[in-house]
């Protein structure tokens, strides 16, 4: 692509979260260096016009509304016409999220064959949509999935690279909020190991995820999100009702009953004995 | 009479200004349009699901929202956390203020006057910094969900907690040396208004502060706020909330605001002093963090109301549920922006409204953002 692809950044309806994601991005200064920004709800930018654009980045979900003087839809449909590639960024401009309709599901209604990248998350994790927008500019493939998402990104299940494995190995749950130990899949609802994301392999601002913090996997790279009871596990025969991608239920059974049954010491107890509940 | 419509954008979400008068404002309407519903979206879910959709309200505020979330359901069941718990919760939400602040001077406001991208790109790094030691504590920022009803999900170390507060004080070097010092003197502060009279932008000279998270201490009672179709009132009256009413006890505030009352130079000073006042009393209480201490108490859900005030990085928030079999009966949220930013008559003008009054019409959009607008917050 030129040597300045040039964005169009557009918010339909939703929080702005994805935008201040990527703002953390470690090396947001060469975003600014590489790309040419004609328009970004927040950042600094000449004044919106519709004109045409190397890459449409699309953020919030489709809904009644008012943007820049236009109706949100229709503004973006226009928008489409005048873009060569398509991004749609987080969940909501996916699949809808808390706010609306997504771009692709919007679309694919009246069969549009839409030249468009899927980024799901609320928010997205910025190097999620660095890396797509590098591999735009050098010219090179990004291999898409089914839902049009990167499979470099999405393959993974957010449940790789979680710090709790080990509980999870041992079907340790955690009794509680607040502890360092157990996994969180069994009754805090935690939805790590069905969920496509790369969040405990490529950390949170360099440092961190949400299950290695204690809370619970929402699934919010996945179509349903938010889903009822976003605290629970629900189960079935004892065992998660939803299990973990690519296993039997009979398989993931066998599996669990075997683990239950043995013990692992180590993990069956507090880690560090000297923080105990009576202080 | 002249009447302009004027969309204001890059702020958080976007906003209309109906403007009457010629070259100087006789009176103006602020309209925020692209309402969300997110209170009905919540009815009939899990009390805990408020703790995931809540801080989607805002991508640069959600943390308080997430705050004010379990504030709310606390005291519905009548929970009391751990003090661990209680500074690590103020930690969190005192960094959230603090980027907020950082990153409304420099990409929102700032541009207004002054075109600097080396500016932006110092603000955006230290906020992203801010933002990493969040993260640390509470897994990811933006849009967490750690803070819980009876405590926090983590567990930290002392490791972390060293590290924590080796950050901390690493952002106050940052801080001082390249936005704002101890003093409250900014180099980027007064080099804006070298380009705007400080003198502009008097709004009703009202305060009102319902929080007491952080040191901020309340001057009212929140049942005697009410709300009417968007716009908030307090026992009858539009007040002004944020950083300029909760800091007036501070001295260097108090020196500017007996000069220039409360014109749009105070207020971006407090908005900006605020962060060397926050990272003082976060630099102070981390010292308390007794790490056996429990992060998480149990409790026992029941039917009943309750309600949160919290000071967020634009004022008072106010959260008030209902839950019933577990389940949201009924949620409220009233954000500081509908204080600030009510759409009332000439002869009864909110905060805003008062302080664009009078003011040449050229100026009014800049003095419009000094409020810090959240139009996503808004339009919850």
């Amino acid at each position: 692509m030129r040597s300045k692809p040039k964005i169009i950044w557009i918010d339909a309806v939703g929080c702005n979260g994805c935008s201040h994601s990527f703002l953390n991005h470690p090396d947001i200064s060469s975003f600014f260096e590489n790309f040419k920004l004609l328009y970004h709800p927040i950042l600094p930018t000449e004044n919106f016009k519709i004109q045409k654009c190397d890459i449409l980045i699309i953020e919030g979900a489709l809904n009644k509304g008012k943007r820049l003087g236009y109706d949100i839809e229709k503004l973006i449909e226009e928008l489409i016409l005048h873009s060569k590639i398509i991004i749609a960024l987080g969940t909501c401009a996916v699949y809808g999220g808390i706010f609306g309709e997504g771009v692709v599901f919007k679309h694919e209604k009246k069969k549009r064959d839409l030249n468009i990248i899927n980024i799901p998350g609320c928010p997205i994790h910025p190097e999620w949509l660095m890396y797509v927008l590098n591999m735009i500019k050098n010219n090179k493939k990004i291999i898409l999935d089914d839902y049009n998402r990167p499979i470099e990104i999405f393959t993974f299940t957010s449940h790789s690279g979680c710090s709790r494995n080990e509980y999870f190995e041992w079907k340790i749950d955690a009794e509680e909020f607040g502890t360092k130990e157990g996994c969180l899949f069994y009754y805090q609802g935690c939805q790590g190991p069905y969920t496509h994301s790369s969040c405990n392999r490529i950390l949170w601002n360099e440092v961190n995820s949400k299950p290695r913090a204690g809370t619970p996997c929402f699934g919010c790279t996945e179509p349903n999100f938010p889903k009822q009871d976003l605290f629970k596990t629900e189960t079935f025969m004892g065992i998660p009702a939803n299990i973990p991608l690519g296993v039997g239920k009979r398989a993931y059974l066998t599996l669990s009953g075997i683990a239950k049954s043995l013990t692992n010491e180590r993990l069956s107890k507090k880690l560090i004995e000297d923080c105990n509940e009576d202080k | 009479m002249k009447i302009n419509e004027k969309i204001i954008n890059k702020i958080e979400g976007e906003a209309k200004l109906k403007i009457y008068g010629g070259k100087k404002v006789d009176f103006v309407e602020i309209e925020f349009y692209n309402f969300r519903g997110i209170e009905n979206y919540l009815v009939g879910r899990h009390y805990m699901d408020a703790l995931v959709i809540n801080p989607r309200v805002c991508g640069i505020c959600g943390h308080s929202h997430l705050l004010a979330t379990a504030r709310a359901i606390e005291n519905a069941f009548g929970i009391k956390p751990t003090k661990k718990a209680e500074i690590l919760r103020e930690i969190t939400t005192g960094l959230e203020i603090i980027q907020n602040h950082i990153k409304w001077f420099y990409i929102t406001f700032l541009p207004e006057k002054i075109n600097d991208k080396s500016k932006m790109l110092k603000a955006v790094n230290i906020a992203s910094y801010v933002s990493k030691i969040i993260a640390l504590i509470a897994g990811q920022f933006p849009h967490n969900s750690y803070i819980v009803p009876g405590g926090v999900t983590c567990d930290l170390t002392n490791l972390e907690v060293l590290k924590v507060e080796n950050m901390l004080k690493t952002l106050k070097k940052q801080i001082t040396d390249e936005i704002v010092d101890d003093e409250g003197h900014s180099e980027d502060v007064e080099k804006f208004f070298e380009f705007f009279d400080k003198n502009a932008g008097k709004g009703l000279n009202r305060f009102l502060v319902l929080g007491e998270n952080l040191y901020f201490k309340s001057n009212g009672d929140v049942e005697n706020v009410c709300e009417i179709d968007r716009n908030v009132f307090y026992e009858g009256e539009f007040f002004e909330v944020g950083p300029l009413a909760r800091n007036l006890n501070n001295n260097q505030i108090k020196k500017v605001y007996s000069e220039y009352k409360d014109s749009i130079y105070t207020r971006v000073f407090a908005r900006v002093y605020e962060t060397q006042l926050i990272l003082n009393y976060l630099l102070k209480i981390i010292k308390d963090i007794e790490i056996c201490e429990k992060n998480y108490v149990k409790y026992n859900p029941k039917n009943s109301k309750g309600i949160s005030v919290t000071e967020a990085p634009r004022g008072s928030l106010i959260h008030r549920v209902e839950i019933k079999n577990e389940k949201i009966k009924k949620y409220d949220i009233i954000v500081p922006t509908q204080f600030n930013l009510s759409s009332y008559t000439k002869e009864k003008p909110s905060a805003a409204q008062a302080a664009m009054i009078g003011e040449k019409v050229g100026d009014i959009q800049t003095i419009f953002k000094c409020f810090d607008i959240c139009a996503v917050c808004a339009n919850h």
